[in-house]
C-alpha cells in the first residue's frame, strides 16, 4: 500500500529485494549440494555409486522442462506436458518401423501440434492458461489410453539402440545451451519476461504478444515432443501411464530451482538445470532409503510448498496503490 | 468557515525504515473549511492522511478530532469517527455491484438474523445517488460497467454520504475531466456548508487557491508553513514548495513561430467503433498538436488509433513516406512514440527495472551480429538517457513499481527519447506529477519540437494545451468539434465553449 517513495525509503526497499534476490539464487544450489551430502551419508555412500542410475531421469525432465521455463517465464502454465509426451512417444515408437529420423520428426510435430492446440486456446480464445491445459491433459491422456488399451504401443527394435548415455548427454546439453543462448543473449528472453511482468505494457512497448504467446506454446510441445524420443529409446514402448505426472515433475524442479511461479522479470534459466537436477537427487534419494511411493508424493509435496512459499514473487501480485 | 477547531494534527510522525516521511508535522483544520495539503512528490502528503484515515499505523503524535483523540487502525473505523478518503487512483473494488461498493465495511445496516437484505441496500444505495445527482449509476450495477469518472462519482458518495466531519481528498481531479471536477467541487461547498472539513490534497495550485480556505505545505516530510489562501500567490506557493524561487518559464514563450508545412503524418476517416468517428487531420514537422476535450469525447481513442493499438480501426493513419500504421510494432519501427493514460499498465512494465524499461523497444538497435544482447551496451544505453532526463533513482536495475509517479513517467519519456522517435504522441503526460516534473516535461517537450520532432499532446488540463500547442482540436462526442491555433488570446473559457 505505501505509495509515499522517498529517496532513502526506495534504497531500503532495494536492499530488501537485493537479500531476497540473493537467497533466491543461492537456495537451490545450496539445498542441492546439502541434499547430494545428506542422501549419500544417510544411503551410506550408494547414492553416488549409484549417480549414473540417478541421472538417467533427469534427462527428459531437463528437456521438457526448458520449453515449460519459456511459457512461465511469460506468465503462463503448462499442464499438458506428460500428456504431451505420451502421444509423442507413440507416434514415435509408431513411425520408428518406417525411420529412426522421420520418428524424431514425427514426435517434435506431435508435441508442436499439441502446443498449437493450447496456444490457440489460451491466445485466440483467452482462456487462462491453466484451464486449457488441464483439458488437454485429460483429453490426451484419454487418447493415449485408448490407443494402448489392448497392448502398449512398441515400437521398432532399432530404437533401444540409441539408448546410450553419451547421445542423452548430448541431446540435453544441446537443447539446454540453445535455450540459454536464446534466452540469455537475443530479445527472445528479454521480451518473454516483459511479458511476464507486465503484458499490456509489454504489447505497447512493441512485441507482438499474442503472436509470441503462441508460438511459446508450440515450441515448449516440440521439445517435449523430441523429448519423448529420449524416453522411448529407454524401454522402446508406451504403456497407458506413458508420461504420467510429467507436468508436476516439471513444476516441481522448476520451483526447487529457484522459478517464481507468477514468472516475470525475476526468472534465471539456471532455474532449470539446478531444480531438474535437485528434483531427480531428492527423488533417488528418498527411493533408496526404502521410502514408499505415497510417502515419496507426501514428502515432495511438503518440500514444494516450502519452496514455492519461499519464492512466490509477491510483489508482482499487483500493487493497490 | 467557522474559527472552531475541527482537526488538530499534533507532532506527528511516520518513518519508514530510515526514511522520516513525515516529521513532527503539526498544524489545525477549522471547522466549515476546504484545508489544502501541497507539497512535492514525496513531501508526505499522502502519509499523513493515509494515517488520519487508517491506512497507516502512526508512530508519534497524535489527530484530535472536536477534542477528542482518534486512533483508527482501518478505514471503516475512520468512517465510524468521522473520517472518510477518495484516493488518488481507484478506490472501488471490481465485481462488487455499485451498492455493495457504497456500503462496504457498513453492511450491518441491512443485516438481519444474518441475511443481508440486497434490495434494501440497493435501494438505499439509489436514493443516495439521486440525491447526488447521478442518477445515470445504477446501485445494482456491477462497479466493472462504469468507466474510471463513474466509478470515482460513485467514491464520492461512498466518502461523503455520512456526513463525515473530516473528508480528504487525495488528487483526485488531476483522474478527473473537467465536468468531474465540477462536481467534486460542488461537493466540496456542500461539506463546507454542513460544517464538515475537507482536506484537500492537489498539485493543480490554481485549483487550490481557488477552493481551499487554508493551504499548509510540506517539503520532505517537514511542516513548512500554514497561510490563507487569499493573502498568496500561486508564485508564493511553488517558492514554499520547492524551497527556492521558481525561475524561468513554466510553459514555452513564443507565440509567432511559423509551423514547418511539411507533413508527417495524415489522419484519414479514421473511426474505432463506440469510440470516434470520421476523425481527419494532419502533423506537421516540429509541431505540437494538442487534443482536448472531456475524458470521454475519443480524445484518448486518438492516441491509441495513431500507434496502431485500436481493436477495430478503420480508416488510414499514413506517414510522410505513405507507410500505412496499422499495428504497434509497424508504428514503433517508422518512429512513433505512444505514452498511455494509464501509466501503470500500458506505459511501463512495472515490475521490471528501470533498465530493462527503457531498452524494451530499442532492443534491436542495440543487437549485436545474430541478434545477440549485450548488458553492457542496454547499461550504458538505459544510463545515458535515464540521466538526460534526470530520472531520481538509485541505479537503473532498480524496479520501475518502486517509483513514484512522476519518475515512472520519466522512465517511459527516456524510452522513447532513446529510441529517438520523429512522432511522440504523449496521452495525459502529466497526469499526477508535481510542478518540477512537469516543468522538466514541458521543457523536454520544447526541445523536442525544436530539434524537428513532432508531438501530440492529448490532455485533460486546458491551460498545458493552451501553453504547449501549436494548434488545438478539441473533440467532442468522438468527433472533431473544433480547432484553433496558438495565441496569447486564447482562455480556458474559449476552449470549454467548444467542447460542451
Amino acid at each position: 500500500m505505501s505509495n509515499v517513495k522517498t529517496a532513502g525509503g526506495e534504497s531500503d526497499a532495494m536492499k530488501k529485494a537485493s537479500t531476497m534476490s540473493l537467497v533466491r539464487a543461492i537456495l537451490p544450489i545450496v539445498g542441492l549440494i546439502v541434499i547430494c551430502i545428506l542422501f549419500n551419508t544417510l544411503t551410506g555412500g550408494r547414492l553416488l555409486s549409484n549417480l549414473s542410475l540417478a541421472l538417467s531421469q533427469v534427462y527428459v525432465i531437463m528437456i521438457a522442462s526448458t520449453g515449460v521455463f519459456f511459457i512461465m517465464t511469460m506468465g503462463g502454465l503448462d499442464f499438458s506436458q506428460g500428456s504431451i509426451i505420451g502421444m509423442a512417444s507413440i507416434v514415435v515408437c509408431m513411425l520408428s518401423k518406417t525411420s529412426i529420423p522421420l520418428a524424431i520428426i514425427g514426435g517434435i510435430a506431435t508435441g508442436a501440434a499439441i502446443g498449437a492446440f493450447n496456444g490457440y486456446f489460451y491466445v485466440y480464445r483467452k482462456i487462462k492458461s491453466f484451464i486449457v491445459t488441464i483439458c488437454t491433459m485429460f483429453l490426451f491422456r484419454g487418447l493415449i489410453k485408448y490407443l494402448t488399451t489392448n497392448a502398449p504401443v512398441a515400437g521398432s527394435a532399432k530404437l533401444i539402440n540409441y539408448d546410450s548415455t553419451a547421445l542423452k548427454v548430448i541431446c540435453t546439453v544441446l537443447v539446454v545451451a540453445i535455450g540459454f543462448a536464446a534466452f540469455r543473449c537475443t530479445r527472445f528472453g528479454t521480451d518473454l519476461k516483459a511479458i511476464g511482468a507486465g503484458e499490456k505494457a509489454a504489447k505497447f512497448a512493441g512485441i507482438r504478444t499474442d503472436r509470441m504467446k503462441f508460438l511459446i506454446y508450440v515450441l515448449a510441445g516440440a521439445i517435449t515432443g523430441f523429448a519423448a524420443f529420449i524416453s522411448v529409446i529407454k524401454v522402446g514402448s508406451v504403456t497407458s501411464s506413458g508420461g504420467n505426472q510429467l507436468e508436476t515433475q516439471i513444476l516441481i524442479a522448476l520451483v526447487l530451482g529457484g522459478m517464481p511461479i507468477s514468472g516475470g522479470a525475476k526468472v534465471r534459466f539456471e532455474n532449470i538445470i539446478v531444480g531438474s537436477l535437485l528434483f531427480i537427487i531428492l527423488n533417488s534419494g528418498l527411493t533408496m532409503m526404502g521410502f514408499s511411493t505415497q510417502m515419496l508424493q507426501l514428502i515432495e509435496g511438503v518440500v514444494f510448498l516450502v519452496f514455492v512459499a519461499v519464492f512466490a514473487d509477491r510483489e508482482s501480485l499487483s500493487v493497490i496503490k | 468557515m467557522s474559527d472552531e477547531i475541527r482537526l488538530q494534527v499534533k507532532h506527528l510522525c511516520k518513518s519508514f525504515g530510515v526514511t522520516k516521511a513525515v516529521q513532527d508535522v503539526s498544524f489545525n483544520v477549522k471547522k466549515g473549511s476546504v484545508h489544502a495539503l501541497i507539497g512535492e512528490n514525496g513531501s508526505g502528503k499522502s502519509t499523513l492522511t493515509n494515517m488520519l484515515t487508517g491506512i497507516y499505523s502512526i508512530d508519534s503524535g497524535e489527530f484530535i478530532l472536536d477534542g477528542k483523540k482518534i486512533h483508527p487502525h482501518n478505514q471503516v473505523e475512520a468512517n465510524n469517527e468521522g473520517v472518510s478518503i477518495i484516493v488518488q487512483e481507484l478506490g472501488t473494488l471490481s465485481g462488487l455491484t455499485v451498492a455493495e461498493n457504497i456500503f462496504l465495511g457498513h453492511e450491518e445496516q441491512f443485516v438481519t438474523l444474518g441475511f443481508k437484505n440486497t434490495n434494501a441496500m440497493n435501494k438505499k444505495a439509489n436514493e443516495l445517488l439521486h440525491q447526488y445527482g447521478f442518477d445515470r449509476i445504477k446501485a445494482s450495477d456491477m462497479i466493472d460497467e462504469y468507466n474510471f469518472e463513474d466509478r470515482k462519482l460513485v467514491e464520492i458518495v461512498k466518502a461523503t454520504y455520512f456526513h463525515p466531519k473530516v473528508v480528504v481528498i487525495d488528487e483526485t481531479t488531476t483522474a478527473l475531466s473537467q465536468e468531474g471536477r465540477e462536481e467534486l467541487y460542488k461537493h466540496m461547498e456542500r461539506i463546507k456548508k454542513e460544517g464538515g472539513s475537507v482536506i484537500f490534497i492537489s498539485h493543480d495550485l490554481p485549483e487550490i487557491l481557488d477552493k481551499s480556505d487554508m493551504i499548509t505545505v510540506l517539503r520532505d516530510g517537514v511542516y513548512i508553513d500554514t497561510v490563507a489562501s487569499a493573502d498568496v500567490t500561486e508564485d508564493d506557493l511553488k517558492k514554499y514548495m520547492v524551497g527556492r524561487e521558481m525561475t524561468g518559464n513554466y510553459y514555452r514563450a513564443d507565440y509567432d513561430e511559423k509551423v514547418s508545412d511539411e507533413v508527417v503524418l495524415s489522419v484519414k476517416n479514421v473511426a474505432v467503433p463506440g469510440q470516434i468517428s470520421n476523425i481527419n487531420f494532419e502533423l506537421h514537422k516540429g509541431e505540437i498538436l494538442g487534443f482536448g476535450g472531456l475524458s470521454e469525447s475519443g480524445m484518448h481513442e486518438i492516441g491509441k488509433a495513431i500507434f496502431g493499438a485500436s481493436f477495430d480501426r478503420e480508416g488510414s493513419v499514413t506517414l510522410e513516406d505513405g507507410t500505412e500504421i496499422n499495428d504497434i510494432p509497424t508504428a514503433i519501427k517508422h518512429s512513433i512514440a505512444y505514452t498511455s493514460k494509464d501509466r501503470d499498465n500500458e506505459s511501463i512494465v512495472k515490475n521490471q527495472s528501470i533498465g530493462e524499461n527503457i531498452c524494451l523497444p530499442s532492443l534491436d538497435e542495440l543487437a549485436g551480429p545474430f541478434g545477440i544482447q549485450s548488458d553492457k551496451k542496454q547499461n550504458e544505453f538505459a544510463n545515458k538517457f535515464a540521466k538526460e532526463i534526470s530520472v531520481k533513482m538509485v541505479n537503473t536495475k532498480q524496479f520501475v513499481s518502486e517509483l513514484s509517479g512522476g519518475n515512472k513517467q520519466k522512465v517511459v519519456l527516456a524510452r522513447w527519447i532513446g529510441k529517438d522517435s520523429d512522432i511522440v504522441v504523449l496521452d495525459s503526460p502529466t497526469r499526477g506529477i508535481d510542478i518540477k516534473v512537469k516543468q522538466d516535461i514541458y521543457q523536454l517537450m520544447d526541445r523536442m519540437r525544436k530539434s524537428g520532432k513532432s508531438i501530440i499532446m492529448i490532455s485533460e488540463e486546458l491551460m498545458e494545451l493552451i501553453g504547449m500547442c501549436d494548434r488545438i482540436i478539441i473533440m467532442k462526442d468522438g468527433k472533431i468539434s473544433g480547432q484553433i491555433d496558438r495565441g496569447r488570446e486564447i482562455t480556458e473559457n474559449t476552449l470549454i465553449e467548444m467542447m460542451v
